[in-house]
C-alpha cells in the first residue's frame, strides 16, 4: 500500500515541479533575453570573427590567407611581446592590491556622516572626468625631473627626485601614481556597497562592545566583499588592458627602452600600425586565456571569503 | 496567465522604444548627399585645422569654381599621428571617402596592401610629371614605379641654435658649427652643470628630429639598397653615426639628460623654446610654435652638421591626397587631386603655413628672402625621403628602438642595427610574392 | 579614554588624512581651470604659475566659437541621456535574473558574459565595425545608443553583486501575496538596489559623455558630432590651442560634477529592513 501510494506521489511531483521548473526557466530566460541578443550580436559575433583572423594574416585591409598556428608560434619568439608581458604584470601586481587598499579606506573615510563630505567625494572624484589629452599633458609637465612640480617639493625636503619618466626604473611605477588618481570610479561603488550595509548591524556590534576597528573587521569588510570582489576582477581585466595613458604619454614607443611598453599597446601597434591584425588578435587571445585563468582562481578562491547578505 | 500577460506587457513597451528609437534615429543620420542633378559630390575627410582649414577652404572654393559639376564635402576627422583607425576601418568595410589626406610616409604601406588607388594612368593625362616636384616628394608618393598619392606639402631639417646662448658662452652667433667636432665643442662650451643637475644642456643628438635617419644621411650612410630595395640599417656609415650618438651620450649620462627629452611632450614644453637646450635638430614646423610661444627667442637656423663640414643634407616627409580604393568617384576625385597638385592649388593650399612641393611656389611665397625660412628651402635639393616600403612604420619603430637601446648601453650599435636590418628585411619577405 | 574621545580621535584623524589626500586629489583639476583661463605663452611656464594674469575668460567664448560647441554639445547630450536610459533599463533586468533567478544555462550566460569583458576591443572593433557596416548604421549615432538597451557587462556584473546581497526573504514574502517575478523585479528589487543602479547609469553618463572612439569611428556627418570629437580640432601638429581645450574640457566636466554632487546621496543611503524582522 504505502509502495502504491509511494509511486503514485513520486510520478506526480515531477510533473509537477517540471512544470514550475519550466516557468521558471522562461522567466529566467526572459529576463536575460536582451542580453542573449545583444551578447550574441554584439559580442560573440565579433569576438568568433577574431578568433578565426588570429588564424590567419589578416591585415584589416586584405583577408590575408589561413596560417593556422603560426601567429602564436611566432609570438612566443617575439622578445617584445614577453617584454609587454612583464610590463603589464608588473603593472597590475602593484596596481590592483594598492587601488583596492585605498580605494576601501578612501570610501569609508568618505562615508563619516560628517558635514561637507559631499564637497570631498566630489573632490576625490574629479580625476576621472578630466579628459585623457588633458592627463597626459598635465603628468608630463608635473613630472618633468628638473622643472616639474613633484621633483620641486621633494627638493624642499632634501631628495633629488629621480627621472620620473626617463628612466627605465620609474616609468611603471609614475604610471601606476597617475592611474591611482582614477580611482574615483571604484570608490563610488564601494560608497555604494557601503550604503548597503544595514544599520543595525552596526548598531547590534555596539551593543556587544565593539569598537570601531573590529566593527570594520567584522561587519563592515565582510559585507562589502561582494563589492572588492567585483573591483578585483574589474581592476585586474582593466589593469592588463591597460592602453590609453602609456600610449599618450610615450607617442606610442613605448618610452624609455620598452619600459613602458604594455600589452594591448604592442597589440595595437601590431593590429593598427603594422597592418599584423592576425597576429594582434592572437595575442588578443592568448591575454584572454590569462585573464580568464586569473579570474577563475578568484572566483574559486571567491567562495571562501566573499559573503553576499542574501543568502 | 495573469502572470504571461503582466509580463508580455513590460517586453511589449520595451520593444516599442526599441522601435520608435530607430526610426527616430534613421532621421537623425546623414543628410543625403545629393549634389542636384549632374552633379557629383566628392567626400574628402581630412586632419586640418586653423589656418591649414582655411587654406584647404579657399582651394576648395577655387576648385569648384573652376569645376561646376563636382562639389567637394570636407569632413574632420581626427589626425594625431598615425591614428587612422577610421580610415582603415572605412576602407575595410567597403564605404571609405573619396579622398584622404595622409601622411605620404605611409604611402608604400597602405599600396602594398592594394588599398590606395593608382593615379599613374591619370596623372599622365593631366599632365602631372614627376620633374614638376622636389624629388623626394614624387618619390615618397610612389610604390614599385607607380603614383599612388598626390604631394601637398613638405618640410625639411635644421639645426636650431640660440644666438643669446651663443653670445654669452664666447661663440659666434654667426657661424654656428659645420662640423661634427665643431658642434661637439660647441655643446660642451653651452653646456652648464650645477652639481648633479644640468641647468641646461649645449645639444642633445637625439631630441626632436634627431632620429637615426637624421644622423645616418648626415654622416652619409645609405638606408636602402637602391638596387635590391633591401634595407641596410647597418651601413657603416650609419652604425658610425649611431656610435657617435652613444659616445655622447655616455659622456653626458644619459639618465641625466633623458628628463629633457622625456618630458618634452609637445611642442609648448620645447626645452629649446624654454631655454634649456641650446641647439636642437628640427624641422620648420618649429618655427610657427617658436613664433606662438616665445616670439622674442634670437635663434638661427643652419644646416645639419657633417663630419666633414661638406655634403650637407637633411630629409623629408609630408601631407599627400590619396583616393582609397573603394571611392566611387574616382574621376571626380582626381580633378580635385589634380587641383591641388598644380601650381594654382599649391599656392593657394601651403601659404603662411606650409613649405609648397612645387620650388616656384616657395619662390613666390618669399620664403628665399626671409632669413630662417630660406635655409629650409636651400637645402631641400639635398634631401633624402624614407625608404618606400611596405613596413615603413616597423622600420621607423625598430630604428627609435635600436637608437635607445644603444644609447643606453644596451648592446652595440652594430649589434642594434645589425638585428634591425635582419627584423625589416624578414618583415619584408613576404611581399616579394 | 572614553569612547566618544576615542571616536572624535578618529573621526579627526580621517579628517586630516582627507584633507591631505584631497589637495593631491585636486592638483587636476585645479591645473585644468588654472590653464583654461592663460594665454599660450603662460601655460608651461617654471616654476608653474596657478593663478593667471590676466585671467583671460576670453578663452570660454573664443572655445565655444572656435568649433560648433553647442551643436556638438547638444549631440553629445542626446546620446548621452538615451544610452544611459538603455542601461537603466537593461541592466538591472538581466543581473537581476543573474543574481535570484534560477534557469538552465544560467551559469554559462553568466560565464560568458564575464569572459566578452576579457577580449581588448581592439580587436573586436573591426568585426564590430563590420558588422555595423551591414547593417547601415554606420554614418548614425545608432551603434553609440542600441546596444546599450541590450545589456552592458561591466555593468550586468556590476548589479548582480548588489542584487546578490538582497535578502530572499524579501522575494518570498511577496511571492506569496502572488506577486509575479517581474512585480517583485520591478517593484520590491529594483528599487532596493536603487543606489547600484545610479551608480551605474553615473558611469554610463560618464563613459558615453568622454566617449571618444565610438563618435570617432560612426560619426561621418560633421554636424552630428560630439565634443569630445571638438575636442581634437583644437589639436594638431603644430601646436594645440592649450587654453580652449582646457576651457572646452572643463566646460564639458560642470555637468557631470553637478551631476555627482546632487546624486550622493542616494549612494549612501542605506537601506533599512523595519517590517522584514521576525
Amino acid at each position: 500500500m504505502a509502495k502504491l501510494a509511494d509511486s503514485v506521489q513520486v510520478n506526480a511531483i515531477p510533473s509537477a515541479r517540471k512544470r514550475a521548473l519550466h516557468r521558471t526557466n522562461v522567466t529566467g530566460w526572459l529576463f536575460a533575453s536582451p542580453w542573449a541578443i545583444g551578447l550574441l550580436c554584439f559580442y560573440a559575433i565579433p569576438m568568433l570573427m577574431s578568433i578565426y583572423f588570429s588564424f590567419t594574416t589578416y591585415s584589416i585591409l586584405q583577408p590575408g590567407e589561413f596560417v593556422g598556428m603560426n601567429n602564436y608560434r611566432d609570438l612566443f619568439h617575439d622578445p617584445l611581446f614577453w617584454k609587454s608581458i612583464y610590463n603589464t604584470i608588473y603593472f597590475t601586481v602593484f596596481f590592483v592590491p594598492l587601488s583596492i587598499f585605498f580605494g576601501v579606506a578612501l570610501a569609508m573615510m568618505l562615508n563619516m556622516k560628517v558635514k561637507g563630505m559631499a564637497i570631498f567625494r566630489t573632490i576625490f572624484f574629479l580625476p576621472t572626468l578630466v579628459p585623457q589629452v588633458a592627463l597626459a599633458v598635465l603628468w608630463m609637465w608635473l613630472l618633468h625631473p628638473n622643472f616639474g612640480l613633484v621633483n620641486g617639493m621633494l627638493a624642499h625636503i632634501g631628495i633629488d627626485g629621480p627621472s620620473w619618466l626617463g628612466g627605465e626604473a620609474w616609468s611603471k611605477p609614475s604610471l601606476i601614481l597617475m592611474s591611482l588618481w582614477g580611482i574615483g570610479q571604484a570608490v563610488v561603488i564601494y560608497l555604494a556597497g557601503l550604503g548597503d550595509i544595514p544599520d543595525e548591524y552596526y548598531e547590534a556590534a555596539q551593543i556587544d562592545g565593539a569598537n570601531w576597528f573590529q566593527k570594520t573587521r567584522k561587519v563592515t569588510l565582510p559585507l562589502l566583499t561582494p563589492v572588492i570582489f567585483y573591483n578585483l576582477v574589474m581592476g585586474m581585466i582593466g589593469a592588463f588592458q591597460q592602453f590609453t595613458l602609456p600610449y599618450t604619454l610615450t607617442k606610442g614607443q613605448g618610452t624609455p627602452a620598452n619600459s613602458m611598453t604594455f600589452y594591448v599597446m604592442y597589440l595595437y601597434e601590431n593590429g593598427f600600425r603594422y597592418f599584423k591584425m592576425g597576429y594582434a588578435s592572437a595575442m588578443a587571445w592568448i591575454l584572454f586565456i590569462i585573464v580568464m585563468a586569473l579570474t577563475g582562481i578568484i572566483f574559486i578562491t571567491s567562495k571562501r571569503w566573499v559573503h553576499y547578505q542574501g543568502k | 496567465m495573469g502572470r504571461s500577460k503582466k509580463f508580455a506587457f513590460p517586453i511589449l513597451v520595451y520593444f516599442l522604444v526599441m522601435l520608435l528609437l530607430v526610426t527616430a534615429c534613421s532621421t537623425k543620420g546623414d543628410s543625403s548627399d545629393q549634389a542636384g542633378e549632374g552633379n557629383t559630390t566628392v567626400t574628402m575627410w581630412h586632419g586640418l585645422t586653423s589656418i591649414d582649414l582655411d587654406n584647404m577652404n579657399k582651394v576648395v572654393k577655387a576648385f569648384e569654381e573652376k569645376n561646376p559639376t563636382i562639389k567637394m564635402k570636407l569632413v574632420y576627422t581626427e589626425s594625431s599621428e598615425g591614428s587612422d583607425q577610421k580610415l582603415l576601418t572605412a576602407v575595410a568595410g567597403g564605404n571609405p571617402p573619396d579622398v584622404a589626406l595622409f601622411d605620404r610616409f605611409k604611402v608604400g604601406t597602405w599600396a602594398a596592401q592594394g588599398s590606395l588607388t593608382d593615379l599613374s594612368s591619370m596623372a599622365a593625362e593631366s599632365g602631372i610629371r614627376k620633374e614638376m616636384y622636389y624629388p623626394f616628394a614624387w618619390e615618397e608618393s610612389s610604390y614599385q614605379g607607380k603614383l599612388y598619392a598626390m604631394p601637398m606639402d613638405t618640410d625639411s631639417r635644421l639645426l636650431f641654435y640660440n644666438k643669446d646662448h651663443f653670445k654669452e658662452v664666447g661663440l659666434d652667433p654667426n657661424k654656428p658649427p659645420q662640423t661634427i667636432a665643431e658642434l661637439e665643442a660647441a655643446a660642451e662650451k653651452l653646456t652648464i652643470k650645477e652639481g648633479k643637475r644640468f641647468k641646461r644642456i649645449g645639444f642633445i643628438p637625439w631630441y626632436s628630429q634627431g632620429w637615426l635617419y637624421t644622423w645616418g644621411w648626415a654622416f652619409g650612410g645609405e638606408f636602402q639598397d637602391a638596387a635590391t630595395g633591401k634595407i641596410t640599417a647597418n651601413d657603416p656609415k650609419v652604425v658610425e653615426a649611431l656610435q657617435w650618438m652613444t659616445d655622447f651620450g655616455k659622456k653626458y649620462n644619459v639618465e641625466d639628460i633623458a628628463g629633457f627629452t622625456s618630458a618634452a611632450g609637445t611642442e609648448e614644453m620645447d626645452p629649446f623654446i624654454s631655454g634649456q637646450v641650446s641647439m636642437k635638430i628640427s624641422g620648420n614646423f618649429t618655427v610657427k610654435g617658436i613664433e606662438k610661444f616665445k616670439p622674442d627667442l634670437n635663434y638661427g637656423v643652419a644646416p645639419i652638421p657633417t663630419p666633414t663640414g661638406t655634403n650637407f643634407t637633411t630629409w623629408s616627409g609630408g601631407g599627400s591626397a590619396i583616393i582609397p580604393k573603394g571611392s566611387k568617384n574616382v574621376a571626380a576625385a582626381w580633378k580635385f587631386l589634380e587641383f591641388l597638385g598644380k601650381e594654382e592649388g599649391q599656392t593657394l593650399l601651403n601659404a603662411d603655413s606650409q613649405i609648397s612641393v612645387i620650388d616656384s611656389v616657395n619662390d613666390k611665397y618669399g620664403y628665399k628672402d626671409d632669413p630662417i625660412m630660406k635655409e629650409f628651402i636651400n637645402i631641400l635639393p639635398n634631401s633624402h625621403n624614407r625608404p618606400v616600403i611596405p613596413e615603413g612604420q616597423l622600420l621607423w619603430n625598430e630604428l627609435a628602438s635600436a637608437t635607445e637601446k644603444a644609447t643606453r648601453g644596451n648592446g652595440t650599435p652594430k649589434e642594434n642595427l645589425d638585428r634591425v636590418t635582419e627584423t625589416v628585411n624578414k618583415a619584408l619577405e613576404k611581399y616579394d610574392k | 579614554m572614553n569612547p566618544t574621545a576615542i571616536k572624535r580621535i578618529n573621526r579627526a584623524l580621517a579628517y586630516v588624512c582627507l584633507i591631505i589626500a584631497s589637495a593631491f586629489f585636486m592638483i587636476p583639476f585645479i591645473w585644468l581651470l588654472s590653464t583654461s583661463l592663460k594665454p599660450l605663452t603662460q601655460i608651461f611656464t617654471f616654476p608653474p604659475e596657478w593663478i593667471p594674469h590676466p585671467i583671460l575668460w576670453s578663452n570660454y567664448s573664443r572655445a565655444v566659437e572656435y568649433i560648433p560647441f553647442w551643436t556638438y554639445l547638444k549631440n553629445t547630450a542626446i546620446i548621452t541621456i538615451v544610452s544611459t536610459l538603455g542601461v537603466i533599463i537593461s541592466c538591472p533586468l538581466v543581473a537581476y535574473s543573474f543574481a535570484k533567478l534560477e534557469y538552465r544555462g544560467r551559469g554559462m550566460l553568466f560565464f560568458v558574459t564575464l569572459a566578452v569583458m576579457m577580449i581588448p576591443g581592439q580587436v573586436t572593433m573591426i568585426p564590430l565595425f563590420l558588422l555595423f557596416t551591414k547593417l547601415g548604421w554606420v554614418g548614425t549615432p545608432l551603434p553609440l545608443i542600441v546596444p546599450q538597451f541590450f545589456g552592458v557587462p561591466i555593468y550586468i556584473f556590476l548589479l548582480r553583486q548588489f542584487f546578490m546581497g538582497l535578502p530572499d526573504a524579501l522575494r518570498e514574502a511577496a511571492r506569496l501575496d502572488g506577486a509575479s517575478e517581474f512585480r517583485i523585479y520591478l517593484q520590491i528589487m529594483f528599487p532596493l538596489a536603487k543606489s547600484a543602479v545610479l551608480a551605474v547609469a553615473l558611469f554610463q553618463f560618464m563613459g558615453s559623455w568622454t566617449d571618444f572612439m565610438g563618435p570617432l569611428l560612426y560619426l561621418t556627418n560633421e554636424p552630428s558630432y560630439t565634443v569630445s570629437l571638438g575636442l581634437q580640432q583644437f589639436q594638431s601638429q603644430k601646436g594645440s590651442e592649450w587654453g580652449l581645450l582646457m576651457a572646452v574640457s572643463t566646460l564639458m566636466t560642470l555637468p557631470i560634477i553637478v551631476l555627482f554632487f546632487f546624486l550622493q546621496k542616494t549612494f549612501i543611503s542605506g537601506i533599512t529592513f523595519s517590517g522584514i524582522k521576525g
